[in-house]
């Protein structure tokens, strides 16, 4: 291709004719596949109740701070433990902050966050008359006071700012009220439904984070390898062949078990990073091998066809082809792969979970409580809701996935379907 | 002959590569782990403690210990555990190996036969009924974690209609639930690799020739177009050997069987460097085997394929 | 006039698809003798694969769909047989060979496996006779070494010997009707050349009937008698070889014809083309097929399907206009 441009200048109709080829090229890739593709995936009655599940519970966990659920933490071992699911024997009205031990003002949140709010106001007014030494330690006790007394801490682990705003917003909403404990409670009291919700954020985030993070290494990995060819190429398939046999989940325990350590904690918390980030980067990192290896088959069956061939007569550098012209053309490709990565690292991190070496509590996600409910499975009782319910919008949401994956497959490029 | 040999030590050698790669990289990291494998024996006396570090060499420099290690285990011995007191790492692992193994074997075993015959059926019968209740349970294999699966069979086989025991080992009818379990996601995986291989081959001009000559559609399917249908499950087998491996931690753990697994993930947290590096090695050494066992049998199934150039 | 071995009679096949129903093969008659060699031509998609594939069954259904006619072999209709009667049929007394000799092999059995299945199915051959067979067979296409090379792989062939053992495969139970499918498009020329000489010897020796489909008029002029031309699923023209060579009737033949190089024409004349693409065949024209495409047509040519018409030597064409007596239109200005 590189020669034929030394060699002698195309004449001017031939560029003409590869830039008309180029353009159409990028028209019929560019809008038509997309459309073409969306319009055969409307048609697959599966792969669209898949899509409308996941849009549901991805604003449903987007969401979750802002239903009227119990806190995903509070224990009640004194007469909430193993609750069935269901209305029978449950009040209607559960209040938060309700529980005399929390020693919330009149028991219940509202009260105790006006007392709170008012608390910091006050506080923030004296800083604000202070000055010198009254301030910095005025200030101190103000820094104290929002860490330490927030009752917004004692309900819901570590929230977000935005959490926060959003929980704020809850409770001009709806105030003390929630719902009662559909789904049951577990063995420490604690309300399986809002468990549920709260799972779902960490367990989609990390489906998606991490894949995210598999995306980026696949592809790069990918793209490089096919484009380069030749001996790099050999290479570094190689390597991925060998990274493949390797059982990867002894590396991630071991991983784990530095990341668990408390002086690793303390040095992380230090830096500000979070332990659950290294975890969502730590799966995606084993997740890109397949990624890497559909990539680079796209890319090389892609590099022969002609309209690459016209972007180089055209004279588009090479980075310019592989971000303008390779990625693009992979990404049917690559989408389809991310339905399916996102459920496998999805299932990784409740395995992880599950094996206790995942999400640690107080945070939730479904591997978790999916662990939590087979360790109360016992021959005396079962507490089948601690599994169920978690169990199910796992396997659920898995399903949905999954078939979601194969709809896209089969829309986005019919020759897939064999690969 | 001299292909397959001549494969098999080139295949070595890689192998040996990875495994030594493995090896390091295990150790170095369960090392990195600040403290050590006594600091949670609080009242240990300090001279005690020293003397126990040393019994394990743990009081050396840490390339020593590596080289010193690295050097036993070449000659097989792994050494003494920390934690479990009077067994060597090769005696935990004589006892956990076999259950494992087995587990894992019987897994596989039940995932292919199952995978691929639901996976013609489907193909022949496609668009059927049955071809649509087999995708949804394929697609539940898949999408159910094995273990959710394991802990509802559970529920279902053992306490609710007293079928099968729940835990313990010796016997087939103590070995038929985890395998079931374990094996279910690949089963299912399976049965959709080879529906559409199935489709695809059957879709091939070869199959067009078979019919022409006569030949009734079951012979078709059989002798034309099973093994073409059964590349990409072979090809398949790899990556699910080394999942099946990794299953087997959880499935010990909700079974309760006494297999390798089950020691990993506390020796990992204890720090029993030993048994852990002990129980990855041959892991990785049993994942390795049985891919070349697959590519084996691939050469076998497709005869274009020469061991050489694998 | 012999009786004929294969009548087909009205047939017609449709596929159902995205675009909607394609009628691939509309009303096709045509009849074959023992011992002819009747040439089918035209583009790909004019139908003529097609037809043989659903005399044999072989079309997958659904999408395709036998919509009416009948295939009678010695009185036998093969488009009602049962399944097994027409694998009785299949490879014993109508064999096929395909055209890409490539993959039209199964890879993953030897030629001695693939052989022998014919005759020990149909033949009833122990296996020794049938291996016996089987080598006699690959010595008959020459295959040098047959012997030994009956139990090598498919891919251990090049494409000229894969082809070979195809029609070794498809003549070793001696069946009264060879329809052979472009076999010798995907092979080199002198490949080609060997292949028909190889078939011509084989049908005297063994005196079947061979139906050829072929998109080239040199196999035609090389190897057939009698020649059914399709365009759009219907046949549009047929004659004696050298009649349809020597006074083409209808505007497709004329320019199919046309588009052959000849050594004999002026060189710097340009190598006519006929223009335009092939139908779509999910939206024909009410009219004639060939009517967007043809340099002859009329306005009449538009409203309604040219019928049949004979020809003074024999044979038939569908076409309204006198090709004789009227201008091309690049000619008329």
């Amino acid at each position: 291709m590189v020669e034929s441009q030394d060699a002698k200048q195309p004449d001017a109709s031939e560029l003409e004719r590869y830039a008309a080829l180029l353009d159409e090229a990028r028209r019929i890739k560019g809008t038509s596949l997309w459309q073409d593709a969306w319009r055969r995936l409307k048609r697959n009655r599966l792969a669209m109740i898949s899509l409308w599940c996941l849009v549901a519970v991805a604003m449903l966990a987007a969401f979750a701070p802002l239903l009227p659920l119990q806190s995903p933490l509070d224990k009640d071992l004194k007469d909430r433990k193993n609750l069935a699911p269901g209305f029978r024997g449950q009040r209607y009205w559960v209040k938060l902050g309700e529980r005399s031990d929390l020693r919330f003002a009149s028991d219940s949140l509202t009260a105790e966050l006006a007392k709170f709010d008012d608390e910091v106001a006050e506080l923030k007014t004296k800083v604000r008359a202070a000055s010198g030494t009254d301030r910095e330690q005025l200030l101190g006790e103000l820094d104290g006071k929002i860490h330490n007394s927030d009752p917004l801490e004692k309900l819901w682990h570590n929230p977000g700012s935005i959490v926060r705003q959003l929980l704020r917003l809850r409770i001009m909403l709806f105030g003390d009220w929630c719902l009662p404990s559909l789904f049951g409670t577990d063995d420490l009291g604690r309300d399986v439904l809002s468990r549920v919700f709260w799972g779902a954020r960490v367990s989609l985030i990390v489906g998606i984070v991490a894949t995210l993070v598999s995306l980026l290494i696949g592809v790069t990995y990918g793209a490089v390898s096919g484009y380069l060819g030749g001996w790099i190429d050999s290479v570094m398939m190689r390597i991925v062949d060998i990274l493949y046999s390797i059982p990867f989940i002894f590396i991630v325990i071991f991983i784990i078990t530095i990341l668990s350590a408390e002086e690793t904690k303390a040095k992380m918390d230090a830096l500000g990073i979070n332990q659950l980030t290294v975890f969502y980067v730590l799966i995606g990192a084993i997740y890109w091998l397949t990624m890497a290896r559909v990539v680079r088959g796209q890319v090389i069956s892609l590099k022969t066809e002609l309209f690459i061939d016209a972007a180089h007569v055209v004279g588009a550098s090479r980075a310019r082809i592989v971000f303008q012209h390779l990625i693009p053309n992979v990404m049917s490709v690559v989408i389809v792969y991310l339905t399916l990565t996102i459920p496998a690292v999805m299932r990784f991190e409740a395995f992880l979970s599950f094996l206790g070496v995942g999400v640690q509590a107080p945070d939730v996600s479904w591997g978790l409580l999916v662990d939590e409910g087979v360790k109360a499975v016992t021959p005396i009782k079962i507490y089948w809701w601690l599994i169920a319910f978690s169990g199910g919008a796992l396997a659920a949401t898995l399903f949905s996935l999954n078939f979601l994956g194969d709809g896209l497959r089969d829309a986005l490029d019919p020759r897939m379907k064999n690969r | 002959m001299g292909e397959s040999l001549q494969f098999l030590f080139r295949r070595a050698g890689w192998y040996l590569a990875t495994m030594w790669v493995v090896y390091t990289v295990s150790f170095f990291l369960m090392h990195a782990v600040p403290g050590g494998p006594f600091d949670a024996e609080r009242n240990l006396p300090p001279e005690v403690r020293k003397n126990v570090e040393a019994q394990f060499n743990l009081n050396d420099p840490l390339p020593v210990q590596y080289f010193d290690h690295l050097t036993r285990a070449l000659r097989g011995d792994f050494g003494a555990s920390i934690k479990i007191p009077d067994f060597t790492v090769n005696e935990i692992i004589g006892q956990g190996f076999p259950i494992s193994a087995s587990l894992g074997l019987f897994a596989m075993v039940f995932a292919v036969c199952l995978g691929t015959t639901a996976g013609v059926v489907s193909a022949i019968r496609r668009e059927s009924f049955v071809d649509f209740s087999f995708m949804v349970a394929a697609t539940l294999g898949i999408a159910v974690p094995n273990f959710v699966l394991a802990s509802l069979a559970i529920i279902l086989f053992v306490f609710q209609i007293q079928l099968l025991p729940a835990a313990g080992w010796g016997s087939l009818k103590q070995i038929i639930l985890p395998a079931i379990c374990l094996g279910a996601p690949y089963a299912g995986y399976i049965s959709r690799l080879t529906r559409t291989g199935m489709l695809e081959v059957l879709g091939r001009d070869y199959i067009r020739t078979a019919f022409a000559k006569g030949l009734s559609e079951r012979r078709v399917v059989v002798r034309h177009a099973l093994r073409g249908a059964l590349v990409p499950v072979v090809s398949y087998l790899g990556p699910a050997v080394a999942g099946v491996m990794t299953g087997s931690l959880v499935v010990e753990k909700i079974f309760a069987l006494p297999g390798m697994g089950s020691h990993f993930i506390e020796a990992a947290f204890q720090r029993d460097y030993p048994l852990a590096l002990g129980v990855v090695v041959v892991y990785t050494a049993l994942v390795l085997l049985m891919n070349t066992m697959v590519d084996f049998s691939y050469a076998i199934l497709d005869p274009r394929v020469k061991l050489g150039e694998l | 006039m012999t009786e004929p071995l294969l009548q087909v009679d009205d047939l017609r096949v449709e596929f159902r698809t995205d675009e909607g129903v394609v009628r691939a093969v509309d009303g096709v008659s045509f009849d074959l003798a023992p011992g002819e060699t009747l040439g089918i031509v035209g583009e790909s998609g004019s139908g003529k694969s097609v037809t043989n594939l659903a005399m044999l069954g072989l079309i997958p259904q659904p999408p395709g769909r036998i919509s009416s006619g009948r295939a009678l072999y010695r009185d036998e209709d093969l488009l009602t047989a049962n399944a097994q009667r027409l694998s009785q049929i299949r490879g014993r007394h109508i064999a096929m060979i395909f055209q890409d000799p490539m993959t039209a092999l199964n890879p993953f059995l030897t030629v001695e496996e693939q052989l022998t299945e014919v005759t020990r199915l149909h033949l009833r051959h122990s296996h020794d006779e049938a291996i016996a067979h089987a080598i006699d067979m690959l010595e008959q296409v020459g295959i040098t070494g047959a012997d030994k090379r009956v139990f090598d792989y498919p891919h251990q062939f090049s494409g000229g010997m894969r082809q070979r053992v195809m029609i070794a495969m498809a003549l070793s139970c001696n069946p009264d009707i060879l329809i052979a499918d472009e076999p010798s498009t995907a092979l080199d020329v002198t490949i080609q050349a060997q292949i028909l000489d190889l078939m011509k010897q084989l049908q005297t020796d063994h005196g079947t009937s061979i139906i050829m489909i072929t998109h080239d008029l040199g196999v035609v002029a090389n190897i057939c008698h009698r020649v059914l031309v399709m365009y759009g699923g219907k046949i549009v023209e047929r004659a004696d070889v050298d009649s349809l060579f020597a006074n083409p009737r209808h505007p497709y033949t004329l320019g199919l014809l046309d588009s052959v190089p000849r050594w004999d024409t002026d060189i710097t004349e340009k190598l006519r083309v006929i223009p335009g693409q092939p139908p779509d065949l999910a939206n024909l024209p009410p009219g004639c097929a060939f009517y967007p495409r043809c340099s002859y047509r009329e306005d009449r040519c538009q409203q309604s399907v040219p019928p049949a018409i004979e020809r003074p030597d024999g044979g038939d064409f569908a076409c309204f206009v006198d090709v004789d007596n009227v201008k091309p239109a690049e000619e008329r200005t």
